[in-house]
């Protein structure tokens, strides 16, 4: 190297295109949809961006799949392979992260395409003032922001960036890659607008605090080891130095940042309100892709850099698990919003995850990305339904408007319905398996009180879930009732998506148990 | 404190050539930013705090080129000391310099608690930094063979291209979004030369509107110009502008929320 | 006996589910589109399973006796670990025999309720109904571990729960529904403490695991098993102490209650017993549960049924009563599961036949379902009071028909089993044979025979308001008429199992050596004419002769008359819902109380403290998300000093 410098002739990086071949088109597509925002006419552009997003994630999507099937790759018993200079990672539980993070982001996209104009979720001018004259001439005028499409690309892109990203410093860049678009898409909600841009500037505000938190901890970690390699910190740690304060104090702080993301108490302040304000798709979003990406993270760090540490983590991180499923199922109860229910919700499984990860072994990693593949279709699921019941002021989110659907409109009633159950954990449901699935990895890592836990917040989480079911179907429903609009084809698909993935996952969930073991038999790549 | 100055040490040239004017410049810098950053979070007004962060951002450029790091200091002074702040002081010129923040808190015990907790963070930070072991960091004297400007292009264009690329896709979106958040699609026509002007002579003001009282009182376009009585002028200010000193209803503007209501806007050509 | 893999055609068995699954899915979720075809569509299913069960019964018979137990392995469900529950249907002779049951008489069913429910403007949905039960039921049966076996099971109580309340706009069918869910609710709750504490125990749930371990298990433990199972089949099947759900069930269409409530679902639990009959041999105690809750419902069954004068209800009670024979002779262990099952197909038929006779009767009648408002109606509605009177002849039991050949075994086995418990089972037994025939002598000389009742209009009226559950205003004298041939062939065909089924099984003990494999009943099971058969055949002639006498002689009044404190009793279903309300509800409610008294001694460990103690803390928790962002900040920093202090004091 130093021969190479001092003759001032850099040797050109080799890239390994096609490992990294979903991610480049992600991106590439991304800025084909600045370019389309730019120079096609606004009435054209719904549907190139339609064409472009939808079938640039299921193209993806088949390339993780050659790149997962690919021999050369795994020849010999490799766990995978470094690519980009040691910048990313490609190994069988990031490509099966990334198919995940793929297709639930397909499924989200349907639920951001919808368009009919009742539905659609976005604003008109998110410059305009809410409540102004402008505002109104913008709804009246028909537009809707389709920046949203290259946005969403942008963040998909980071998603899948984030968990294979083999060194803290790529994982830091492909953190806020992941983050900024989100922080926008926020606050893009068609209706209740202050809400929406206030959840934005809380994502915003808190997002660049966590972000604080892991750059430091990389800082940290970087003194300690002299390396942002995960697999140097690996080494450092191994290799008995002496001190080993800064390196634990960067990773307390790396996993901050890390479990904010997934939203673990007790840095899940954002995720009721962010939900609650977000445009419903974005929320699906959210609370599906950006979950799997950042828990891929999270496994990746913990099980390749802190592998060694098992046991300096693991009290601290029993502790944050025990406290984000039951505080998550506890504060759920008195919830009176439904997205912030399935916020809260959503805290409550990152907990039930949690569980799978303290296992640090290949059988909580298998249980964890299963989890995580299921409760994505059946929270993307969740979601789509809520933007289907709407009074003329846009969703009708209140629990209270929510009586009696289940006598009016008995199928989607019944479909919510289903999906609370298999977010509760019914047998037959995806959410029993994985649930089943993780608790299983817990007790095998000798975490007992933790799946007790687990099990006692469960029962808890199905006494809401329930009481929702309750409402729907033996209330009477008020007068101001709100009405259940006729999906087009987007949502339906969306909705039909989820409640086909979570009975097939519920009942025949052996082949995807399979592939994720499968995945995880070799952990992470080093 | 003898371990910090090791680190300090370290990171400015390597082990054996930490020399008294490079460590006394360094104690110097260290205490004069984290005093400047302490200041910006505390200081009311935002042309203070702007101040200070230009105080830190300079502080850093220095360790920079004391870590033998040139380049890394001269982009910092050019790009935020020089671009970003600048940009920072344009904005507050226009809404108003001495603009303030409310500093009442209305969650009890929040400061408190949060000065406990920070006190507590600073502690254990100090003791886990202080007792840590700095392990096989290079000076970076290292890496620069044949100048700094090589050694960062060396780092960036091979070890670290990917996520220096992918920064790539931070921009464009921060771009993206900005034109999101502020840029008005036009929704009626442009209204033509002609247009403007018929109706500026048939609303109420054919004149030019008044300009702001600036230097008047303060020296910020957000003070209305006093008229001839002495009472404030409504129309010296721009609506998109928060008026000083008077509330909406005093100023005999429309209330907040509605400033940009479109005639308004249409009668200042 | 080794189970072998299924193959022919016995290896898409699946099929047979499949079948009314896609009916069931086809109807439930095609809407008003489907109106048109969907009871076509809702008969085929069966219909076609019915032939696929056939086809894997007839290769089964080709089998030789100790091969003929067939395991088609469907799935893994869940292999994660050490656990693995394969979801696969087990097919012997047992479970084929309720397959042909089920889907025999369900088809019989179901092409009557086709003319049953013809103006019914949601016939389409009740054929949904109709075929998802015949799904899980198949389920229920066919599935070779008790995992499987429990969503059937809890399938069938679904679609009971549907059914009962299909005409939901009556009230009193609303409440029969939800009546019936929690009843059953509470067997459901024994049947899956059972399997939890099977797979506890033995590690595994499938039939073939836990009966090849079973003999490891303590006698604790058996008992206990064999004493939830028992909780479980009383709940589906009606027996004491969960009895009161199947009276208030008859609010569902006639259709329903044939299918479910009598011929098949209510017969689950006798399945159940037999299915584990491994278990119920190692433990005595479980046995004796078994024959005691058999012959007591048997004895409260029939003397409920001898005061109703609700049509459906007293063939409700009777219904309870012949399942009291059942459940006494799977009590009495091997000798008895094969009788059980004898039993329990020769009732599938008769009383099937019973139902569908009295639903034609209602249809006829305006939906009145008050014998005290029949009579005189064999005249006009001859078939229908062909086929029911050879029902009749079938279930009292007159030499010949069914209920001689499978249910006199019974009472010969009770008392054959000896000492004094044989001897009080048996005369249970007798008695219940002299019950039957006594209330339905009754209500065949009510509904066909003896005045037209229905003809005296006023008196309708005027008994309208005192009668249970009978508040209507005065109608139209109705037009009794026999029924259209839809619902006519189905009671024939079903009359003629009524007559036949009995011998045919009986002969030769084929059925029981057909089960043998399954149930390993001695070879020589008590013959069918004894002493005590005989003593039964008396029994009931003299019964016959007292109801002639108090019904058929003179003149049924149309307002029932005051009678004794038994009849009180039995007409208010032995007090089945005051005991329910007294010895579980009321202590339930001094419970509350009392807990409510010690609460402030924080002696409430029960379900309110927890719940408002979870709802407090919940509410506590809850003022945290203030909205301010400085203070999810605040929360955030706090946690990070923690982290980050926890993670250095554990190095330190």
């Amino acid at each position: 190297m130093s021969a190479t410098i001092a003759a001032g002739v850099i040797t050109p990086p080799s890239i390994e295109y096609s490992q990294l071949c979903p991610m480049l088109l992600v991106f590439g597509l991304a800025v084909a949809g600045v370019l389309v925002e730019a120079f096609v006419p606004r009435q054209a552009r719904r549907g190139i961006h339609l064409v472009l997003t939808l079938g640039g994630l299921a193209a993806a999507f088949v390339l993780t799949i050659v790149v997962a099937s690919s021999k050369s790759l795994f020849r010999d018993h490799a766990a995978g392979h470094v690519a980009a200079m040691g910048a990313v990672a490609v190994d069988r539980p990031t490509l099966f992260i990334q198919g995940t993070i793929l297709v639930l982001a397909f499924v989200s996209v349907l639920l951001i395409a919808e368009s009919s104009h009742d539905v659609s979720s976005f604003a008109a001018q998110a410059a305009a003032i809410p409540g102004s004259a402008e505002e109104r001439e913008g709804l009246l005028a028909g537009i809707t922001h389709t920046e949203v499409y290259p946005l969403t690309m942008f963040a998909v892109g980071g998603m899948l960036l984030f968990p294979a990203a083999n060194d803290l410093l790529t994982m830091f860049v492909a953190l806020e890659v992941l983050s900024l678009p989100l922080y926008l898409l926020c606050g893009l909600a068609r209706r209740r607008r202050l809400l929406s841009q206030e959840a934005a500037m809380k994502y915003f505000l808190l997002g660049a605090f966590s972000s604080a938190f892991f750059l430091f901890g990389i800082a940290l970690l970087y003194g300690f080891a002299g390396s942002v390699r995960l697999s140097a910190i690996a080494a450092a740690a191994s290799s008995d130095t002496g001190s080993t304060t800064l390196l634990l104090a960067g990773l307390a702080l790396v996993g901050l940042g890390l479990l904010f993301k997934i939203g673990a108490v007790p840095f899940h302040g954002w995720k009721p309100d962010v939900y609650q304000g977000a445009p419903t798709p974005v929320t699906a979003l959210m609370a599906s892709c950006t979950v799997v990406s950042a828990f891929g993270a999270l496994l990746r760090v913990f099980y390749v850099a802190f592998g060694q540490l098992t046991w300096d983590w693991r009290p601290a991180m029993w502790t944050i698990a025990i406290l984000t499923m039951v505080a998550g199922a506890l504060i759920a109860i008195t919830q009176t919003d439904v997205k912030r229910l399935l916020a809260y919700s959503s805290i409550a499984h990152a907990g039930f995850i949690l569980t799978g990860v303290i296992a640090a072994t290949a059988a909580g990693l298998s249980a964890s990305l299963f989890y995580l593949a299921a409760y994505g279709f059946t929270t993307i699921g969740a979601f789509a339904v809520v933007t289907l019941v709407r009074d003329p002021a846009g969703e009708a989110a209140h629990l209270s408007q929510w009586a009696g659907l289940g006598k009016r409109s008995p199928l989607v009633a019944g479909v919510f319905a289903f999906f609370l159950l298999a977010f509760a954990g019914i047998p037959l449901t995806s959410g029993f398996t994985g649930k089943f699935a993780v608790f299983q990895a817990a007790v095998a890592g000798g975490a007992v009180p933790l799946v007790i836990v687990g099990v006692l917040s469960s029962a808890i989480a199905a006494f809401f879930y329930v009481r929702v079911i309750v409402l729907m179907f033996f209330s009477d429903p008020a007068p101001d009732a709100p009405s259940v609009v006729t999906p087009s084809v987007f949502t339906s698909a969306a909705v039909v998506l989820g409640v086909v993935a979570t009975v097939v996952l519920g009942v025949v969930p052996q082949p995807l148990l399979g592939l994720a073991s499968h995945a995880a038999s070799q952990l992470f790549v080093r | 404190m003898s371990h910090l100055t090791t680190l300090a040490a370290t990171t400015a040239a390597g082990p054996g050539a930490a020399s008294i004017t490079q460590n006394l410049v360094f104690w110097v810098l260290a205490v004069i930013s984290v005093t400047a950053g302490v200041g910006m979070v505390l200081a009311r007004r935002a042309v203070h705090c702007a101040l200070m962060l230009a105080i830190v951002m300079l502080s850093l450029a220095v360790l920079y080129a004391l870590a033998g790091a040139p380049f890394l200091a001269f982009v910092q002074v050019i790009v935020y000391t020089g671009a970003v702040l600048m940009l920072f002081l344009f904005v507050l010129m226009l809404v108003g310099v001495s603009s303030a923040d409310s500093i009442v808190e209305t969650i009890k015990g929040q400061r408190l608690a949060a000065g406990v907790v920070g006190t507590g963070m600073l502690i254990l930070l100090a003791l886990g930094i202080g007792h840590g072991a700095i392990g096989g960091a290079r000076p970076l004297t290292s890496r620069n063979g044949s100048g700094n400007v090589s050694g960062i292009a060396d780092l960036i264009f091979t070890k670290y291209v990917f996520p220096f690329e992918v920064t790539s896709a931070l921009l464009i979106t921060a771009a993206l979004g900005a034109m999101v958040l502020a840029h008005r699609e036009r929704t009626t026509p442009k209204p033509t030369q002609r247009q403007l002007s018929r109706q500026r002579i048939a609303g109420s003001h054919p004149t030019p509107l008044p300009g702001p009282g600036t230097y008047a009182q303060h020296n910020s376009v957000d003070m209305p110009a006093m008229l001839p009585d002495g009472t404030p002028s409504e129309l010296s200010v721009s609506p998109v502008i928060t008026r000083r000193g008077l509330s909406s209803q005093e100023a005999g503007g429309p209330p907040p929320g509605q400033v940009e209501a479109p005639g308004k806007q249409e009668a200042r050509p | 006996m080794t189970t072998v893999a299924a193959t022919g055609v016995q290896h898409a068995a699946w099929l047979m589910l499949a079948f009314p699954l896609f009916g069931a899915v086809v109807l439930l979720l095609g809407g008003r589109r489907t109106d048109r075809w969907g009871h076509l569509l809702g008969v085929a299913a069966p219909l076609a399973a019915f032939g696929y069960g056939l086809a894997c019964f007839f290769a089964l018979l080709s089998y030789p006796a100790a091969g003929r137990s067939r395991d088609l392995h469907l799935f893994s469900w869940i292999p994660v670990g050490g656990f693995r529950v394969s979801i696969g249907m087990l097919m012997d002779p047992l479970s084929l025999s309720f397959v042909l049951l089920i889907t025999g008489v369900g088809s019989l069913i179901h092409i009557y309720s086709v003319g049953y429910m013809a103006h019914d403007t949601d016939r389409r949905r009740f054929f949904g109904y109709l075929n998802l039960f015949i799904a899980a039921m198949l389920l229920l049966v066919l599935s070779d571990n008790y995992l499987g076996l429990y969503v059937g099971w809890e399938g069938v109580g679904l679609a009971s729960y549907l059914l009962i309340g299909f005409w939901q706009f009556k009230p009193t069918a609303a409440v029969a529904a939800k009546k019936a869910f929690i009843a059953n609710r509470v067997g459901d709750a024994g049947l899956s403490l059972a399997i939890m504490l099977m797979f506890a125990t033995f590690g595994t749930v499938n039939f073939s695991g836990v009966f090849a371990r079973a003999h490891e298990a303590g006698p604790g433990v058996m008992a206990a098993l064999g004493l939830l199972l028992l909780l479980g089949a009383c709940g589906k099947s009606a027996q004491l102490p969960l009895q009161s759900w199947l009276l208030d069930a008859m609010e569902g269409p006639t259709p329903v209650s044939a299918l479910i409530h009598a011929a098949t679902m209510v017969t689950a639990g006798v399945y159940l017993i037999v299915r584990s009959n491994v278990i119920f041999d190692l433990s005595s105690t479980a046995r004796l549960g078994v024959q005691v809750v058999g012959a007591v419902t048997l004895l409260f069954g029939g003397i409920i049924a001898c005061a109703k004068d609700d049509i459906k209800k007293s063939l409700a009670g009777s219904t309870m009563s012949q399942i009291g024979y059942m459940f006494l002779a799977a009590g009495l262990g091997p000798a008895g599961y094969g009788l059980a099952i004898g039993l329990l197909l020769a009732h599938g038929f008769f009383k099937a036949n019973l139902f569908l006779g009295a639903g034609s009767v209602m249809h006829g009648m305006d939906d009145e379902v008050n014998m005290r408002r029949y009579g005189g109606l064999a005249r006009l509605m001859p078939v229908t009071a062909a086929t029911f009177g050879l029902a009749y002849l079938a279930i009292i039991g007159i030499p010949g028909f069914s209920g001689f050949f499978t249910k006199d075994p019974i009472i010969e086995a009770a008392f054959s089993k000896g000492g004094v418990s044989g001897a009080l089972l048996g005369t249970a037994a007798l008695i219940g044979a002299g019950l039957t025939a006594f209330y339905m002598t009754r209500m065949v000389l009510m509904t066909f025979f003896g005045k037209r009742r229905w003809e005296d209009q006023a008196a309708a009226a005027a008994a309208g308001a005192g009668q249970e559950g009978e508040a209507e205003a005065p109608h139209q004298q109705p037009h009794p008429h026999e029924s259209p041939q839809v619902m006519l062939w189905p009671m024939i065909l079903l009359a003629i199992g009524s007559v036949g089924a009995g011998a045919f099984l009986a002969t030769g003990d084929r059925l029981v050596n057909f089960l043998a494999p399954v149930t390993r009943t001695p070879a020589a099971p008590p013959g069918i004419v004894g002493p005590y058969g005989l003593g039964a055949l008396g029994l009931a002639l003299v019964a016959v002769a007292a109801a002639w006498w108090m019904y058929g002689r003179r003149e049924v009044p149309a307002v029932a008359p005051a009678g004794g404190v038994l009849v009180v009793a039995a007409r208010k279903d032995l007090y089945g819902d005051a005991f329910n309300e007294s010895v579980l509800m009321r202590p339930g409610q001094w419970l509350t109380r009392l807990s409510v008294y010690f609460d402030n001694r924080g002696v409430d460990g029960l379900v309110n403290t927890f719940a408002a103690t979870v709802g407090g803390a919940s509410g506590r928790l809850r003022k945290v998300q203030t909205g301010f962002v400085r203070s999810y900040a605040l929360a955030m920093f706090f946690g990070a000093a923690l982290l980050v202090g926890a993670l250095l004091l554990v190095r330190l």
